[in-house]
């Protein structure tokens, strides 16, 4: 039974990895930029979809091919930020609706360009299995939760003890005193988007090896992603980290004890008893509606 | 001598609604130049006028030999030309120390961003001691320090302050006055807007009031002060009986 509670724990890291990997980059741009992306998900998706055409049609490499769907993605969220969002600055409801209109368009895409049916995606991660005592890990769930650990370290650290960091983290708390001080605060969203998209992407490409790509594959990241966020109280990083992993360990580990079915649900009522418990956590709308 | 920050028939306003017209003002190196007027008359909005803050603007603005038309805040800064806004300019998130190193962001030398820094700590002592606390947990009176503070470290050639008391203790507000003299004793033009008048007058050189956008009066600080009108109008002097009947 130990054992099982702790094959699920670490799975439940896993996936909240996976979580945390969505939650962070919208967290970012809401905090930093008052920017509601529902397209996260999508972008997520594509960011799996485009590792795996650089691992399957250039360099067989999974690491070079995470690396190319984050320039990729990269790309594509700044062609969106300056054409989406940018225009929509302040306007939060229109972004929600364009936001939801870029689901579409994206899978739509996707949908397109590599037909409507799941792919596979092959590397040896999947397969391969290490052990630690009794306990046998597959190497890329020990590889996501590593991945994620690094990411969050390097933009923490980035955030804290950079200039650029340190400006990111003054546009989000006073934009107009950011201007005051010089900091170029159009540099500093497009930057911040460009995390976000960084982090969509290396979330897409470590989850897609694992199941299957499918247009849909990045609604539920999406939505857990958020109940992290709300999880975790919204505005900081460590808040959408611990949410994220949460989320991930309570879904997996209720698995143990009502069916694998029900899991969803197991989250969904979370989220639910959150909102009743702290409807403040729920997105601080607030600051911009008022102003 | 000509003036380090010139302003030349300066119209701006919200959304094409007009609230400065046509204002030109000189502040000299080494001198402070105090605006006055009542609510609404658009101080601010002068400032915010000449720090390119708003859209549509029109007029010149030069600092020194510098034209500033069209500069985006950055340059303005890096130019030298500072400004504290009259909303609360600090990032209550960040320590002193990081709300500081954003006073400096322009700035690449560390060594050099050290020694202003060093400089600027020995005219706020009271911000050393707390350089590791949040800045959102000081009063508002400290914060307006730190925010005048840090603009000293770009090393500004002028410097406009919106309302540098608001808010403040009476001896803190002396502490703002104080500092302004400094400035300009190190050859800063400093343009500031004050409501409180008597005090900014007797620290200023020259006084301007401006009334609906306009100035309509601009005199040496000393004529102003014993001024009728302004006496009148702005210092409380009298009060408003000349236009509203006295109750009963
Ligand atoms: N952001 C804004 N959008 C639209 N109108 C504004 C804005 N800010 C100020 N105004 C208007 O411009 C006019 C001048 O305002 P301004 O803030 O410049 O006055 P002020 O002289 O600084 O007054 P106070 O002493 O109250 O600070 C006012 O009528 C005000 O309502
Ligand atoms: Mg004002």
């Amino acid at each position: 039974m130990l054992l099982a509670v702790a094959e699920q724990v670490l799975n439940g890291l896993m996936l909240g990895s996976i979580y945390v990997f969505v939650a962070l980059g919208m967290m970012l741009i809401y905090g930093v930029m008052h920017v509601l992306n529902f397209a996260h998900g999508a972008l997520f998706m594509l960011g799996g979809y485009c590792a795996h055409l650089v691992f399957t049609q250039a360099i067989g490499n999974y690491a070079l091919a995470i690396l190319a769907a984050i320039v990729m993605l990269i790309a594509v969220g700044a062609v969106i930020e300056r054409t989406v969002f940018a225009p929509l600055r302040d306007n939060l409801r229109n972004q929600v609706i364009a936001s939801l209109g870029l689901v579409l368009f994206i899978e739509n895409l996707v949908v397109v360009l590599w037909g409507p049916n799941a792919l596979q995606f092959r590397i040896e991660t999947t397969q391969a299995v290490v052990s630690l005592g009794v306990l046998r890990f597959r190497v890329q769930h020990l590889l996501i939760i590593g991945v994620c650990a690094l990411c969050v370290t390097a933009l923490f650290l980035f955030l804290q003890r950079t200039r650029f960091g340190t400006a990111i983290r003054a546009v989000a708390q006073n934009p107009r005193a950011a201007l005051v001080v010089g900091i170029d605060v159009v540099r500093v969203h497009r930057v911040t988007f460009a995390i976000s998209m960084a982090l969509a992407a290396i979330g897409g490409a470590l989850l897609g090896p694992l199941f299957l790509l499918f247009p849909q594959m990045g609604d539920l990241p999406l939505v857990k992603g958020l109940a992290g966020i709300l999880l975790g109280g919204m505005g900081s990083i460590g808040g959408a980290v611990v949410g994220g992993l949460l989320i991930g360990v309570i879904e997996a580990v209720s698995t143990l004890v009502i069916a694998t079915d029900y899991r969803d649900a197991v989250t969904f009522t979370a989220i639910v008893l959150v909102l009743l418990l702290r409807p403040q956590g729920l997105f601080g709308v607030r600051t911009r509606e008022e102003a | 001598m000509s003036a380090m920050l010139s302003v030349r028939d300066v119209s701006a306003g919200y959304g094409g609604r007009m609230i400065v017209e046509g204002v030109s003002l000189d502040v000299p190196a080494g001198q402070i130049v105090a605006v006055i007027g009542h609510n609404g008359a658009g101080k601010s909005t002068l400032l915010k006028a000449v720090f390119n803050l708003l859209p549509g603007r029109r007029g010149r603005v030069r600092l020194g030999d510098t034209v500033l038309d069209g500069l985006a805040p950055q340059r303005l800064l890096a130019a030298g030309l500072a400004y504290v806004p009259q909303e609360r300019s600090t990032f209550p998130k960040l320590t002193i120390a990081e709300n500081l190193r954003m006073g400096a962001y322009l700035l690449d030398d560390a060594a050099l961003i050290a020694e202003r820094t060093e400089r600027v700590l020995a005219l706020f002592p009271a911000l050393r001691a707390r350089l590791g606390q949040l800045a959102g947990t000081l009063s508002g009176g400290e914060q307006r320090m730190l925010e005048i503070a840090r603009t000293l470290l770009v090393a500004p050639r002028a410097v406009m302050l919106d309302e540098p008391s608001i808010g403040l203790a009476p001896k803190m507000v002396d502490t703002v006055f104080d500092t302004a003299r400094r400035l300009a004793g190190q050859g800063v033009a400093v343009l500031v807007v004050e409501q409180n008048v008597r005090k900014v007058l007797a620290a200023a050189d020259t006084g301007i009031v401006m009334e609906m956008g306009r100035i309509v009066l601009a005199d040496s600080a000393a004529s102003l002060r014993s001024d009728d009108r302004v006496a009148r109008l702005y210092l409380g002097a009298a009060g408003r009986a000349f236009s509203a009947p006295a109750h009963p």
